[in-house]
């Protein structure tokens, strides 16, 4: 027995990972490519319009960014270049995409980590409590209030919360302030509208999770057995059939990552103006800022892929009855 | 001939017959979930208001200044105008008048007719898309499940690929790419949205495969074809309908999300595209973005109950 099994997992899951990533890149790559417009457009107009020649422009340009090189050698340069963190040059804001990125990224770190925790904690107590009281009028109006929750744009509920809070009782700015330090206490008053606006639909998620989770448990022998030993009902529920639970949350936490907690973050982060990833993204689709745009998508994905490695990998010691052979 | 033609024209009614009396009972289960039935009103009521809607309001796209920022009925707004000949600001009180009953936005669009058009685009592209997302989505889960091998192999890695892709980023990408025209829209959300779709189909069609009644079939002889459309999806059927109503809202708000963003189709005044347009003006006319974010809220509200509640219905082991 020992360890090795656990060790040849982790290798397994890293080359898994490594595939899934070249077929990100690959997939990525000939969406560009097969896209109607190349840099060279960036430049095109302001060039013709100085009477330069379009077609020498474009040669040129295309020169360049290795354009008029044969497709595999673009492919390869592109996955060499992204490997050695050349990110490519950002035209709108005239800086490395990878500086780009290294300056904003910790504005939409903060509000994902915050809202994820705020839907999280949230929507487990709420969730438990439900389930604790299944068939009672406060579990059937928390269920309905997560249906909302669920049903409610969160581009729209943000933008609620702006009228409501902040225009009719003036009592949060309309903007998030990007001068304040990171970590103060006006800094978190200044996310609480964001943090709502992003996670109630993953709170009502949880909510619904938590809750069918807990039944699921609720009627099994072990939690007859552990009233019948005459523990407290606090510990059943607690220790009991709430860690029993907990595995499959886990893996919809997780999983949200990439299905609402990106894409909702990008949307929340430009309602509120937040400099995160999203906002730098927004911006970059203005000023048809093709590598910011990219850079974005492919960093969103990767910490998706990331995020799912560590969840396979942390299983294993989640649940000690996981043996992958 | 008469012989045959009258047989299949006999075996056609005793299909249907058979079916309505499935329709019915499920319709039996389902109708005993409220929230479920409200679902289904509201979206009737939205296909209708889609469908007829625009012949009876006023051009979604007529520009007014002289009637701009009109509240709905019953509301009162303060509108100070500024006089250029006795270089002042007058304020009036301007009420919600039966003439734009939903009001009018800063241009003095009528938000009634843009909510109905709106309607048009989001039913439009909910359906659309979600269809292209479903069937390609069931192609890909039956072939994989049926043939296995290397085809299961190579097309579960190419749907994980594309699952680890966040649905809003690649979305956002593609249409950046590509352009915001609606089909073009339609067909990327369409083409990214079937991966969950492949992955259940695939669960229930594998656990399907080794049941006895396909044993059976392919003992007697049955080709492929025949296995899989007689036999394996007219079993997958209810899940389809099932992922079918729970995918749509996604796909409405997603477009919305896209045209709130600005990679919307600028020709078509979608409900995003509106909104988008409210949050600059909250200060001054509140309801713009106010009324299409309702309606895209419980467009989505009823597809999830409807959803919810179909669910149910189809699971046998439920008791509703």
């Amino acid at each position: 027995m020992g360890k090795s099994w656990l060790r040849d997992y982790i290798v397994k899951r890293l080359i898994y990972s490594i595939i899934i990533a070249w077929g990100i890149l690959t997939i990525t790559f000939i969406l560009v490519r097969v896209g109607p417009s190349s840099p060279a457009d960036k430049y095109l107009a302001n060039i013709t319009a100085r009477g330069g020649d379009p077609a020498q422009v474009t040669a040129a340009i295309e020169a360049r960014y290795g354009l008029d090189k044969p497709i595999y050698v673009q492919y390869f340069n592109y996955l060499g270049n992204l490997f050695r963190g050349n990110w490519g040059w950002s035209f709108g804001t005239s800086m490395p995409v990878i500086e780009l990125i290294k300056a904003h990224w910790i504005y939409s770190f903060q509000l994902i980590l915050l809202s994820s925790l705020f839907a999280a904690i949230l929507g487990m107590l709420i969730g438990i409590y439900s389930a604790v009281k299944q068939y009672t009028k406060t579990d059937y109006a928390l269920t309905f209030l997560s249906f909302i929750g669920i049903s409610i744009p969160n581009f729209w509920l943000g933008i609620m919360l702006i009228l409501v809070f902040s225009v009719k009782f003036g009592l949060f700015k309309t903007y998030y302030d990007t001068t304040l330090p990171l970590f103060s206490l006006d800094n978190l008053k200044a996310l609480v509208l964001p943090v709502i606006t992003l996670g109630t639909g993953m709170l009502a998620g949880y909510v619904r999770y938590t809750r069918s989770a807990m039944l699921d448990n609720l009627r099994k022998a072990f939690v007859t057995t552990a009233r019948a030993k005459g523990l407290p009902e606090r510990t059943v529920i607690g220790k009991h059939v709430f860690r029993n639970a907990l595995l499959p949350l886990v893996t919809i936490i997780m999983f949200d990552l990439g299905s609402i907690v990106f894409g909702g973050a990008y949307l929340t982060e430009i309602i509120f103006g937040i400099p995160g990833l999203g906002q730098i993204s927004f911006n970059a689709i203005f000023a048809n800022d093709y590598p910011v745009v990219i850079a974005v998508t492919l960093i969103g994905t990767f910490m998706v892929l990331l995020v799912n490695l560590a969840t396979d990998i942390s299983y294993t010691y989640l649940d000690p009855r996981i043996r992958y052979g | 001939m008469v012989e045959t033609l009258r047989d299949a024209v006999r075996k056609i009614g005793r299909r249907l017959s058979n079916s309505t009396r499935l329709i019915d009972y499920y319709w039996q289960r389902t109708r005993r979930n409220k929230l479920a039935v409200f679902g289904l009103a509201f979206i009737i009521f939205l296909i209708a208001l889609a469908a007829i809607g625009p012949f009876f309001t006023a051009d979604p796209t007529a520009v007014n200044f002289e009637e701009k920022e009109i509240p709905p009925i019953g509301f009162t707004t303060q509108q100070s105008t500024y006089n250029i000949e006795s270089d002042k600001f007058t304020t009036n009180e301007i009420h919600g008048t039966w003439k734009h009953p939903l009001g009018t936005d800063s241009k003095g669009r009528d938000m009634l007719a843009m909510i109905v058009s709106g309607a048009r685009v989001s039913l439009l592209v909910g359906l659309i898309a979600t269809g292209i997302a479903i069937i390609l989505g069931t192609i890909i889960g039956v072939l994989s499940a049926y043939l296995g091998g290397w085809v299961d192999n190579a097309l579960m890695r190419f749907t994980d690929v594309m699952m680890t892709f966040p649905f809003f980023l690649l979305l956002v990408l593609i249409v950046f790419i590509f352009g915001p025209s609606l089909a073009f829209i339609v067909l990327a959300i369409g083409l990214t949205g079937w991966t969950g779709t492949a992955r259940l189909i695939r669960s229930e069609s594998l656990s399907l495969r080794t049941r006895e009644f396909i044993v059976a079939a392919k003992a007697l002889g049955a080709s492929d074809n025949r296995v899989i459309f007689r036999h394996l999806i007219p079993n997958v059927v209810s899940l389809i309908i099932i992922i079918a109503t729970l995918s749509i809202p996604g796909v409405i708000l997603a477009e919305a999300a896209l045209s709130f963003i600005g990679l919307g189709d600028p020709s078509v005044p979608s409900w995003g595209i509106i909104l988008e347009s409210g949050q600059h003006t909250l200060d001054t006319a509140w309801w713009v973005a106010v009324e299409p974010g309702i309606m895209l809220f419980l467009t989505v509200l009823a597809f999830n109950f409807l959803g919810d509640g179909l669910r149910d219905a189809f699971d046998p082991k439920s008791n509703v």
